[in-house]
């Protein structure tokens, strides 16, 4: 019955809701990037012009998603850019411009509505204005009410909420906030005043070069991460920041530096087609069940026939036995013959039918059985992973090697580069499929999402076999397997990454 | 800014000697060591609660960066308290952590404590088994929590059948304190109580 899954899919063909998205992106995309000195900030136009491009990139990648990484000077041009816009329009310094952007997450289009229709409401909401009357919340100016001393009249300074204070204790309160690394909110001195010091008020009472640098930094990290289209790679030292315009399910972003991949919307690890959500549940519970996954994570496996111990030392679940010859499926340990065919299932847990009679501890064991099965492939192909990155490094130095003996030039040898990057994002998706299918109920869908995720695991199996022994394969074979394993990945994710299928259940139930 | 802190710490006292709270007895304050680093305070357990009549002292911790971080306050007097750990003495109050002000004195912290006591913050634990007794069974708690201000911090009013129930646990051979712990975790039961210990 599962034969009826195959590529007929009546979910596959529908697609305008996303095409429409894409377009709307593209819209904005224009405008960001356009010459014009207009600085208009509604990325949520209305436009819904076509653009093929676009679309036709959807369509062969499924996870396409506009973004650009920029660098840390080019982010804070477009900071300063929102900063001035929104100091133009409403007469304000630029560091109130600064807090009110920062309470209003970088909308400057709705603050400056808001501000037309009451700006005290926009000026108390930003915390640049007290909700109490000057008046009532003014202190005096006879002695500071933080050191106990009475200074001259000229060296206190206060906030628009009026508590006066003296400068001394003004410039000693930032020095221990900037220490602690507060910066966007460091707070009015006085009790229950939430008004916030602004950066000019700050820094005109902070000398130390160190501390107002510091105090800078501190601005802009919270800025960026404040900013609903701003995000910091968070690569270890990493210094690029990705810029994009929607904050909802599985969005890979690419980092320029570092290569990463990370979850635009989530900051975890790029994950499709599983959702941010459930990533995290299944990373959670990954950790809370390190002793069983320290128990499964032993690096060796006997040789199913001649028992021999076997370390893994590539990517390729195909595995030939040095001792015995024999061939075998590194995942389920089963006969590599039966993976051949169509009908690859190791990827697929098979619930025990007679379950719901048992007792409960039948049930925790099979529940444990189920996560393992799930987790022990979950792992493998992480490990898979770091090990076809060595496969990459390899090659490179061994492509190298040739064209400096004189066999060709780069762009000969480009093929086999590029099918082991292919085969790295292949395997990349296939592991995010585990947790996916782990929370995934039973049923139809399932049946068809494992269905696909066992050709994708074949098909992967089969290209890392081939570009493991690259010399030998012939390039359009390995080429053709290229096409085959990167047209089961796109197939899968266009079926159920979340934002693609939103629209297909939604149009499914009429 | 140490000079800040010692300045300030003096005129504070100063300040609450000659306060109306000395006056009526609801707390005291004291340097510990005539250095401005530490200090001494006892609130007195406000009227129509379960603390009424109790003195229960404080530590109170100045930092170098006093007024500009808040000071570090615990209970040292054992208390039964949702906001307070029962173990460390520690407080759950947030002007005492990201609500303090610099304008705030040592005046208005005890007073807040004071009145934390009157009105505990259940959803807001530092002490979790403390807070759910509080939550699931108040009569037991306040019963608990006059037992400690009884034992603990002299109050007044002692719970008979609950001194007894410590005695029993005593004649087995338990540490005072233990027992009473293990009592009040289980809301009284003593065949609970002793499995515990015991197991």
């Amino acid at each position: 019955m599962i034969f009826l899954f195959t590529k007929q899919c009546p979910l596959s063909h529908t697609f305008p809701p996303e095409s429409k998205r894409t377009n709307k992106m593209s819209a904005e995309s224009d405008m960001e990037y356009s010459d014009n000195d207009g600085d208009d900030y509604d990325y949520y136009g209305e436009q819904d012009d076509c653009d093929m491009e676009t679309v036709d990139r959807t369509k062969a990648d499924p996870e396409y998603f506009l973004y650009s990484c920029l660098r840390v000077e080019e982010v804070e041009k477009l900071l300063n850019e929102s900063i001035e816009l929104l100091s133009n329009s409403l007469q304000i310094t630029p560091s109130l411009a600064k807090v009110t952007l920062h309470a209003y997450e970088w909308n400057a289009q709705e603050i400056i509505n808001k501000y037309k229709e009451n700006a005290n409401e926009v000026l108390v909401y930003s915390r640049v204005k007290s909700r109490v009357a000057l008046g009532q919340a003014g202190s005096s100016r006879a002695s500071c009410a933080v050191c106990a001393s009475t200074p001259h009249l000229p060296k206190y300074s206060a906030l628009a909420c009026g508590h006066y204070f003296c400068n001394d204790c003004w410039s000693m309160h930032f020095e221990v906030q900037i220490k602690q690394g507060v910066s966007n909110t460091i707070q009015c001195m006085a009790q229950d005043c939430e008004v916030i010091a602004p950066e000019d008020f700050v820094l005109s009472h902070v000398t130390k070069p160190t501390l107002r640098e510091r105090y800078q930094q501190f601005m802009f990290k919270d800025h960026v991460k404040s900013h609903p289209q701003l995000r910091f790679c968070p690569g270890p030292n990493c210094q690029w920041i990705f810029q994009a315009w929607a904050r909802e399910g599985a969005r890979r972003v690419e980092c320029r530096g570092c290569e990463l991949l990370t979850c635009f919307s989530c900051g975890a690890p790029h994950h499709a087609p599983t959702d941010c959500a459930t990533i995290r549940r299944w990373l959670t519970k990954c950790a809370d069940d390190s002793e069983t996954a320290n128990y499964i994570s032993a690096h060796t496996k006997d040789c199913p026939k001649c028992q021999i111990c076997i370390e893994k030392n590539g990517g390729c679940n195909h595995m030939q036995c040095g001792a015995c010859r024999h061939d075998f499926c590194w995942v389920c340990l089963g006969d590599w013959k039966t993976h051949g065919s169509e009908y690859y299932e190791c990827s697929r847990y098979k619930e025990d039918p007679n379950l719901a009679n048992d007792s409960q501890h039948a049930q925790a064991r099979e529940a444990l059985k189920k996560y393992l099965h799930y987790y022990e492939r979950w792992e493998n192909h992480a490990r898979s992973l770091k090990l076809e990155e060595q496969t990459l490094a390899n090659l490179k130095r061994r492509i190298n090697q040739k064209v400096m003996a004189g066999q060709g030039t780069w762009i000969d040898w480009q093929y086999l580069w590029d099918a082991a990057r292919l085969l790295k994002r292949c395997r990349y998706t296939l592991q995010y499929t585990y947790p996916f299918a782990y929370y995934m109920e039973i049923g139809p869908r399932k049946e068809l999402f494992e269905y696909q995720q066992a050709q994708l695991e074949a098909e992967i199996e089969n290209l890392s076999w081939k570009v493991e022994r690259a010399e030998t394969t012939h390039r359009g074979d390995l080429e053709n397997q290229m096409d085959i394993a990167e047209k089961r990945r796109t197939t899968l994710l266009k079926d159920f990454l979340e934002f693609n299928t939103k629209s297909i259940s939604g149009s499914s139930k009429v | 800014m140490a000079n800040i802190a010692a300045k300030r710490v003096k005129r504070e006292i100063k300040e609450v000697m000659k306060s109306e709270e000395i006056m009526g007895g609801a707390f005291k304050l004291e340097l510990i060591n005539n250095s401005w680093t530490e200090l001494q305070g006892e609130i007195t357990g406000p009227p129509d609660t379960p603390y009424e009549s109790g003195k229960f002292l404080l530590e109170i911790k100045v930092p170098e960066t006093y007024p500009f971080n808040p000071p570090k306050i615990r209970f040292i007097t054992k208390i039964w308290h949702p906001n307070v750990s029962s173990v460390t003495g520690a407080i759950c109050l947030d002007i005492l952590k990201d609500q303090w002000a610099a304008a705030l004195t040592l005046r208005t912290v005890l007073l807040s404590i004071q009145a934390l006591l009157s009105e505990a913050e259940p959803d807001d634990p530092q002490d979790a088994v403390v807070a759910r007794q509080y939550k699931e069974y108040p009569s037991i708690f306040a019963m608990t929590a006059t037992h400690w201000t009884n034992v603990y911090a002299e109050g007044k009013k002692a719970i008979v059948d609950y001194n007894r129930r410590v005695q029993v646990l005593l004649e087995m051979g338990v540490e005072e304190h233990q027992a009473r712990v293990a009592l009040s975790t289980h809301n009284w039961n003593l065949e609970v109580a002793t499995e515990e210990l015991f197991s």
